[in-house]
């Protein structure tokens, strides 16, 4: 059986999304809007320092309180085990185990009451005495510690330095991004329910196999004693990708009062307790030949973080050799920004490092493209201030540095069609138009801008697992234990199961959101739909196959004797690819061998490449030329991500400095598009992401207090629907063949570049080259 | 309450009657309670969503007497003797409303939080006048805040309902 036969009926533009008509009719349930049976009602108290510690907890008169069942703080919590190791997802800092307070909103208190009403008053009756520690808040603090290379992947070619020197053009930049909050519309809420010594939780989590790991080892359970839900979560953007304290507490709180309960965020919350994007600082240089053929590039990328499990409360920590924290247990995510420099261009000198500085400041979350999105920003914008230096168009500088090959290992991509993205989107945008002089288009009393930026992404893969049944009434049953934040899992999976079964979309039914289910990774690093269609494609595959198995010495069955190979799956039937006469349906097959259904449980895993990449930068960036020889030795191929153009058209208001953003073409090379129609949201939604990123977002810290001063969707800006003009979406290249299901992620790139090409826009409108975000009207003025 | 101490001081109740979808209820609440956790936790309709409690995202919105409100911002008790619309009396048979069918075809949804709420202020703006261009559809339906940034498919849906109503 191959692909080009299983006609993709199932496949194709038009197919909505699975879950539309429940979330439309207000019938999807979402962890917040679960009820349980006796269920109460926990509330939060929040640390109102950022360093130092409590001296006294009154809990009298909360507890005193109508319908209060409960109040716990450190004192009478008890002992909660940290999570198990994970270096991408450090489980929290086990809360309410002492009287450290290491960042502003920390939890100090749950109140389990009847009601949330009654839960919410009894929290502000909660007294709390701190005594203060003066709280590092800044990157630019003297106090604060700064670790050098702390991901261990700074990675470099060349000599940066010496080709600096010589170089006949140089420009150099220090850029600078504002911590942003994910905001997913839902907040977050875990409902906890124990059964004995078994504990079933409903979370808003993309990770929830994750989280079933953190609260098991959190309650010295077996893995398996714990059950996550989540098969609705109102959104992530990188939030769901971690656990949380308010998770752990919500199960405690459960045990506690021997009942249900709910423990759902409040918006306010929202920015302290789920993380945040951290605000970065970048200095990069990038040096060229006046034809514009890059030479060098030295970027450096800083990133904040929070100060981690073991927070001292008056000095920041001490600083352990980086090895040594990262090998004892990760209490941060990592958030490198040079990762995807050296990937990006043809260039053969390169530095890019990564530095982490600890404040007092609430954990940080990996958010949509987080790191890749800053150092694009960085980069995009250096490169166009580049071409107006050597006078040339920015798409040809960037052709003419084009990366035929990964130039970090020098090895062929899976696949690679950016060049189609500039050569498409300038076409569609009308980039010819453009007159390049600074300030020379106008409408009226608007400046009007065009500019422009390329993205390369990473790829990331993991191990998934799915099962796959097929019914006798010849309806299908596929499952895996993943989540669907939004993006269209539930549909795009339902697609490609139908695609390999040869069933109609609307006999297959995709189940997900359940830690019962074959085990999923998270739903992040635009890593999903590679990791779980392939494991959904190889499942149903194995399917067909052992549907085969069952009639390969039936006399009764005109597909006797047939390999996968001889067949073709069409309309809930298996056909001999040269004569469709020759067939029968699952439904004749189960029916003959009296079997109500047939199962299989099937993977998929990622290929060596995926992390010999990686090794293979460092080896290159370990051993110079020497490296270079031994990674080409491998002939290995590098598993490619997407790639992407961005084209966005500002007006700005030269005395009033309003920045409208006018219309953005985004040109994609996402591999094999499953659904068009969900992928293109999914670019929609990341270029709205991106205009936040550009032009509004910023969590604001007190620079005295560290509380975040604007934790309200009223004064923490995001896009609204006035501010997004039309997107014009459009997807180049083809199927990528690293994977079986020939797709790259479409989940974050259409947020990265967005920043840039508005910023680019800016300075060709007005002059005004703007390398701190997001861009306000007071940058503006 | 500032001055309690007593457990009976939890906080008075009311009776309120409300009509929701049609159907009269009496019930006797918390007088904090606001109109979306009446729905949510009183009601058990929870499809009115709560993504701020603070007025300002408008997944809570539904109709009162036919206007949209926040449900958050009001009191249940403000509502006594009002007529309440929500997601869920919007297609009370199951078949679903144009502007959910345009919403579905369009993709103007993606993790379908803010979904009831943006449907519910985009029947109103219908019923408003208020979807004659695009621009008007921006403007009036960015009291509702979608996160994942499904907003030029939810214009393009709204665009094809008030078409439609206009041909009719």
């Amino acid at each position: 059986m191959t692909m080009a036969e299983a006609v993709p009926a199932a496949l194709g533009p038009g197919v909505d999304r699975v879950d539309g008509r429940p979330k439309v009719l207000g019938a999807a349930h979402y962890p917040s809007d679960v009820t349980l049976p006796g269920m109460a009602h926990a509330a939060l108290v929040r640390s109102t320092i950022a360093a130092g510690s409590i001296v006294r907890l009154d809990t009298a008169r909360a507890a005193d309180m109508l319908g209060v069942l409960t109040v716990i703080t450190h004192e009478n919590a008890g002992r909660l085990q940290k999570g198990k190791r994970n270096l991408f997802f450090p489980p929290p800092a086990a809360p309410l185990q002492d009287a450290r307070i290491s960042y502003h909103g920390q939890y100090v208190a749950v109140i389990v009451a009847e009601t949330r009403q009654q839960a919410a008053a009894a929290a502000r009756l909660i007294e709390v005495t701190y005594d203060r520690d003066e709280p590092v808040l800044t990157l630019d603090d003297a106090a604060a510690s700064s670790q050098s290379n702390p991901y261990f992947i700074d990675m470099k070619r060349g000599d940066a330095k010496a080709a600096m020197a010589t170089a006949e053009v140089t420009v150099e930049g220090t850029f600078t991004t504002s911590p942003e909050t994910h905001n997913p519309l839902g907040p977050f809420t875990t409902v906890a329910q124990w059964h004995g010594d078994t504990l079933t939780v409903y979370d808003s989590t993309q990770n929830p196999f994750h989280v079933r790991a953190v609260l098991a080892a959190s309650f010295g359970l077996a893995e398996d004693d714990v059950r996550v839900l989540s098969p609705y979560v109102g959104g992530g953007f990188g939030a769901g990708l971690r656990s949380w304290p308010h998770t752990i507490l919500a199960a405690l709180a459960a045990r506690v009062v021997a009942r249900p309960v709910q423990l759902s965020l409040t918006r306010p919350e929202m920015f302290t307790g789920v993380g945040h994007r951290p605000s970065t600082m970048q200095r990069l240089t990038i040096a060229a030949t006046r034809d514009g053929k890059l030479v060098a590039i030295d970027h450096e990328g800083t990133s904040t973080a929070s100060m981690g499990h073991e927070a001292p409360t008056r000095k920041p920590p001490t600083r352990k050799a980086p090895l040594q924290s990262l090998l004892k247990a990760p209490d941060e995510q990592p958030y490198p920004i040079t990762a995807g420099t050296a990937a990006a261009y043809a260039c053969p000198n390169v530095a890019a490092r990564d530095k982490r500085v600890r404040l007092n400041i609430a954990p940080i979350a990996h958010m949509r493209a987080p790191g890749e999105a800053e150092g694009n920003f960085a980069i995009e914008s250096l490169l166009d201030e580049l071409s107006y230096e050597l006078g040339m168009d920015p798409i040809d500088l960037r052709l003419r540095n084009y990366a035929e090959v990964q130039p970090q290992t020098g090895l062929p991509w899976s696949s690679k069609a950016l060049r189609e993205c500039y050569t498409v989107g300038a076409e569609r945008f009308g980039w010819a138009q453009r007159d390049p002089t600074v300030g020379a288009m106008r409408d009226g009393r608007w400046l009007v801008g065009y500019g422009m930026a390329g993205v390369t992404f990473n790829h990331y893969q993991a191990k998934c697992h799915a099962r796959a049944t097929v019914h006798r009434d010849g309806t299908a049953h596929v499952c895996s234990g993943a989540t669907d934040i939004g993006t269209g899992t539930y549909t795009v999976m339902t697609q490609l199961a139908a695609e390999v079964l040869g069933l109609p979309v609307d006999r297959v039914e995709f189940e997900l959101g359940d830690t019962r289910l074959p085990q999923a990774p998270q739903a992040g690093g635009s890593g999903l739909t590679t990791a779980l269609g392939s494991a959904v494609h190889n499942t149903c595959v194995a399917l067909v196959q052992r549907v085969l198995t069952l009639v390969s010495d039936d006399a009764d069955s005109p597909l006797r004797g047939c390999t996968i190979e001889d067949v073709v799956a069409h309309q809930g039937r298996l056909q001999h690819a040269d004569d469709e006469s020759r067939g029968e349906t699952y439904s004749e097959i189960l029916g003959r061998h009296g079997l109500s259904e047939l199962t299989v449980d099937g993977d998929s895993a990622p290929s060596r490449a995926e992390a010999g990449v990686i090794v293979g930068s460092l080896v290159v960036s370990r051993l110079g030329r020497f490296g270079r020889k031994l990674v080409g030795a491998s002939h290995a191929t590098v598993p490619a991500g997407g790639f992407g153009a961005r084209f966005v058209e500002v007006r700005v208001d030269p005395e009033l400095g309003v920045l409208r953003i006018a219309r953005i073409v985004s040109v994609n090379d996402a591999g094999r598009v499953v659904n068009e129609k969900l992928a293109r949201s999914q670019i929609i939604g990341g270029t709205v992401g991106g205009i936040g990123m550009a032009i509004f977002e910023e969590t604001v810290r007190d620079p005295d207090s560290g509380r975040v001063a604007n934790a309200t969707l009223s004064d923490y800006l995001i896009p609204v629907n006035a501010d997004v003009p039309d997107i014009d979406v459009v997807f180049v290249g083809g199927p990528d063949p690293a994977n079986p299901i020939g797709v790259k992620g479409v989940g974050e790139i259409g947020l990265v570049g967005v920043a840039a090409a508005i910023a680019n826009g800016v300075y060709h409108a007005t002059g005004r080259r703007i390398r701190s975000l997001p861009i306000t009207i007071d940058k503006l003025l | 309450m500032r001055d309690s101490g007593k457990r009976a001081e939890g906080g008075r109740s009311s009776t309120v009657s409300l009509t929701v979808n049609g159907s009269g209820h009496d019930l006797t609440l918390d007088n904090r309670t606001t109109l979306l956790d009446a729905l949510r936790e009183h009601l058990a309709l929870t499809g009115s969503k709560k993504g701020c409690d603070q007025g300002a995202c408008g997944a809570c919105t539904v109709l009162v007497d036919g206007r949209r409100v926040v449900s958050c911002l009001m009191l249940a008790a403000q509502c006594d003797g009002r007529e309440v619309t929500t997601i869920e009396g919007l297609s009370p048979d199951g078949v679903l409303h144009p502007v959910q069918e345009a919403f579905v075809r369009h993709d103007g949804l993606q993790c379908g939080y803010c979904t009831p709420g943006q449907v519910m202020s985009a029947v109103a703006l219908l019923a408003e006048g208020r979807a004659g261009s695009d621009q008007e559809i921006r403007e009036f339906m960015s009291g509702n805040v979608c996160r994942c940034g499904a907003y030029p498919n939810i214009v393009a849906a709204i665009r094809e309902v008030a078409a439609c109503d206009a041909a009719v």
